[in-house]
């Protein structure tokens, strides 16, 4: 008789999700699914709004991402216009995403994973979390808290507040930056850095134990896709489109991110609210890829600043030859990122031209179609618009970071539960393993499927007849 | 030593009564606060303020309640409490925030949660349904005069649950 475990929802990310694990009657894996089960619709009432108003209106899209939404969407609405932005609104803008890389990815490793990589996955769910981090481990705990801090400290400097800041706008920003400003940014980044290879350092003693999670957390081979910088170094702003394969041949290099629609075709399935993207030349379901810190530094030859390039090294020898496959190692490369976005900044800010006042083109609309591309913490994300006579928008599509990495978290939580999970004797442990590797990816729901709700846990065991036959319930 | 307090008035700006707690805060400043007084007005309760709990004696959580009587006030002590996690990792309950400032550093404030019941909840910037326009001149009144009292007087008029004024 076959069965199905529930793992709903997914805790420890941002969102709301459900995992299923279809068994066989010898209690073996037959398939896994990763699930979106609610839905919210941005695409559609933003029709008939004016294109100036995107910016505002998907930043709405999730409390942790507004920053990257209103980078990809204000790049989107210059696209509109058809201007250059002035050099120094374009510094200004990349200051403000790295600080949001750097507050994000200090989300995910500290308060996300941390229980997981602290505690083991085997110890008792009722103290793996934040708190039994904070009992074994304070300092990590709050250095977490701190360097969040410092990069959402640096987004209220800039924007004017945390969470939804209108400073950036079509054309640029609103406004220069203040030497005073400055002068208080720069006084974040000794401690920030501090922290990040405090952290670097101490993580890469934890990863020799993990070699068996390394060896089997979305291990497929799959693409990677990301922006680079023309020289193939790491950018997260502007720059074109790559994408490697698991063999590290570049298959894709200096494509405009206006053609992305040339590389990324997008599917849907009935058991998920999440799009399926995919890579177009390898049609689908064949044509699997990932996005974020994994991919990025995948893609790159150098990252461009000091410490960031040794951690980089580091990471390529993670792995004999070859992109770093392992999904595992998404937790390495975001150290790897944080570093390097405290650095970007500190030289970003100590460019002399940072003060300079022109920081806004002003323009009306001089395209039917915007689009902006840019990378967000947890990957590539896409802001494509049309807009009427009036400028009101008549089309919208967003591919979101989390979005992109769809097919390949499917893939993995079939990898894991086929090495973890044995039916017949179900252990937490084995279902916390298969929801890691989604943490892996540091999925943002809210934003990929722009869900919202409460999300307590329930794992169901049901029969081949769909009775529910066990419920463990956290 | 003085008893330093902090005020954290937190809710979504663009839903209607739920930014009642923001406004608070805000008119709170613009009266004037005591110097041993600090008011933060916030979207959502993150992990960050921890460090703010960490140097004061008395936090007074102020937020909008979407159960209860349209306009009722309640207030209640809290503790810290490490059962309350929060299921979305960007947003902390307020007895999870001080779970968070026990553990890190060994303290927590005494702190009181004063809620204010919604009438409605849709789309508006900062903008109060009436009910809760009269509410919020009771809520800042009584966190008034909270604020020239000790803690124990505090809690003596916390038991009512209702300004007595919704109509």
């Amino acid at each position: 008789m076959s069965r199905t475990i529930t793992i709903e929802p997914v805790t420890r990310i941002e969102g709301h999700a459900r995992i299923t694990l279809q068994l066989d009657a010898d209690g073996q894996l037959e398939d896994a699914r990763f699930h979106l089960t609610q839905f919210r619709g941005f695409e559609k009432f933003c029709e008939g709004r004016p294109y100036r108003e995107m910016p505002a209106l998907t930043a709405r899209t999730c409390g942790i991402c507004p920053v990257s939404h209103i980078i990809a969407s204000n790049k989107a609405c210059d696209h509109l216009l058809a201007v250059d932005i002035p050099p120094t609104a374009d510094r200004l803008r990349r200051i403000m995403n790295l600080a949001q890389l750097v507050q994000s990815h200090a989300l995910s490793f500290f308060h996300l994973s941390s229980p997981d990589l602290l505690l083991g996955w085997d110890s008792d769910p009722a103290t793996r979390n934040i708190f039994g981090v904070m009992r074994q481990n304070p300092e990590l705990a709050r250095d977490g808290i701190r360097l969040r801090q410092i990069g959402q400290t640096m987004i209220e400097t800039l924007g004017g507040k945390k969470i939804h800041p209108t400073w950036v706008v079509p054309g640029g920003v609103a406004e220069p930056l203040s030497a005073e400003k400055r002068e208080s940014m720069l006084k974040l980044l000794p401690e920030g850095l501090e922290i990040a290879k405090r952290t670097y350092a101490f993580y890469k003693t934890l990863v020799p134990k993990f070699k068996d999670e390394a060896a089997h957390f979305g291990t497929q081979p799959t693409l990677f896709l990301s922006l680079v910088t023309p020289q193939g170094n790491l950018e997260h702003y502007d720059g074109v489109l790559r994408v490697k394969d698991a063999q590290g041949r570049i298959l894709e290099d200096q494509v405009p991110p206006e053609e992305y629609e040339r590389l990324i075709g997008e599917a849907v399935e009935d058991f998920s609210y999440m799009k399926f993207p995919y890579y177009k030349p390898q049609g689908y379901p064949q044509g699997i890829y990932r996005v974020g810190p994994l991919a990025r530094l995948n893609n790159v030859q150098a990252c461009g600043t000091p410490y960031a390039d040794v951690a980089l090294a580091e990471f390529h020898m993670l792995q004999d030859s070859g992109p770093i496959v392992s999904s595992f190692h998404y937790h390495y490369a975001r150290l790897v990122e944080i570093l390097y976005g405290l650095e970007m900044i500190e030289r970003l800010l100590k460019d002399p031209a940072i003060l300079e006042t022109r920081v806004r083109a002003r323009a009306r609309s001089n395209r039917y179609e915007g689009i902006g591309v840019s990378e967000a913490p947890r990957g590539t994300l896409m802001h494509h618009y049309r807009i009427d006579d009036d400028g009101l928008i008549t089309w919208l599509n967003l591919v979101i970071a989390t979005g992109h990495n769809n097919l390949a978290m499917n893939q993995a939580i079939r990898e894991v539960a086929q090495t973890y999970v044995d039916g017949n004797h179900l252990q937490e442990g084995m279902l916390n393993r298969v929801e890691a590797v989604i943490r892996c990816y540091d999925p943002c729901l809210s934003c990929a499927s722009h869900a919202f709700g409460q999300m307590p846990l329930v794992i169901e065991l049901r029969d081949a007849a769909g009775s529910v036959v066990n419920r463990l319930t956290r | 030593m003085p008893t330093h307090t902090l005020i954290i008035g937190y809710g979504s700006p663009i839903r209607g009564d739920d930014a009642i707690g923001l406004i608070a805060v805000e008119r709170l400043v613009e009266r004037g606060l005591a110097a041993d007084v600090t008011a933060l007005a916030r979207h959502v309760l993150t992990a960050e303020l921890v460090t703010e709990l960490e140097c004061c004696q008395r936090v007074i959580f102020l937020d909008a309640a979407a159960i209860g009587e349209p306009g009722a006030i309640a207030v209640r002590r809290i503790a810290p409490d490490v059962t309350a996690h929060s299921t979305l990792a960007h947003v902390l309950d307020p007895a999870e925030l001080l779970a968070w400032c026990q553990r890190l550093f060994g303290h927590a404030p005494e702190a009181y949660l004063i809620t204010v019941t919604g009438a409605c909840f849709d789309y508006a910037h900062c903008q109060l349904s009436p009910i809760a326009t009269a509410a919020l001149e009771h809520l800042i009144a009584q966190v008034g005069n909270w604020l020239l009292s000790e803690s124990a007087s505090i809690l003596a008029n916390s038991d009512s649950t209702d300004c007595g004024d919704n109509q």
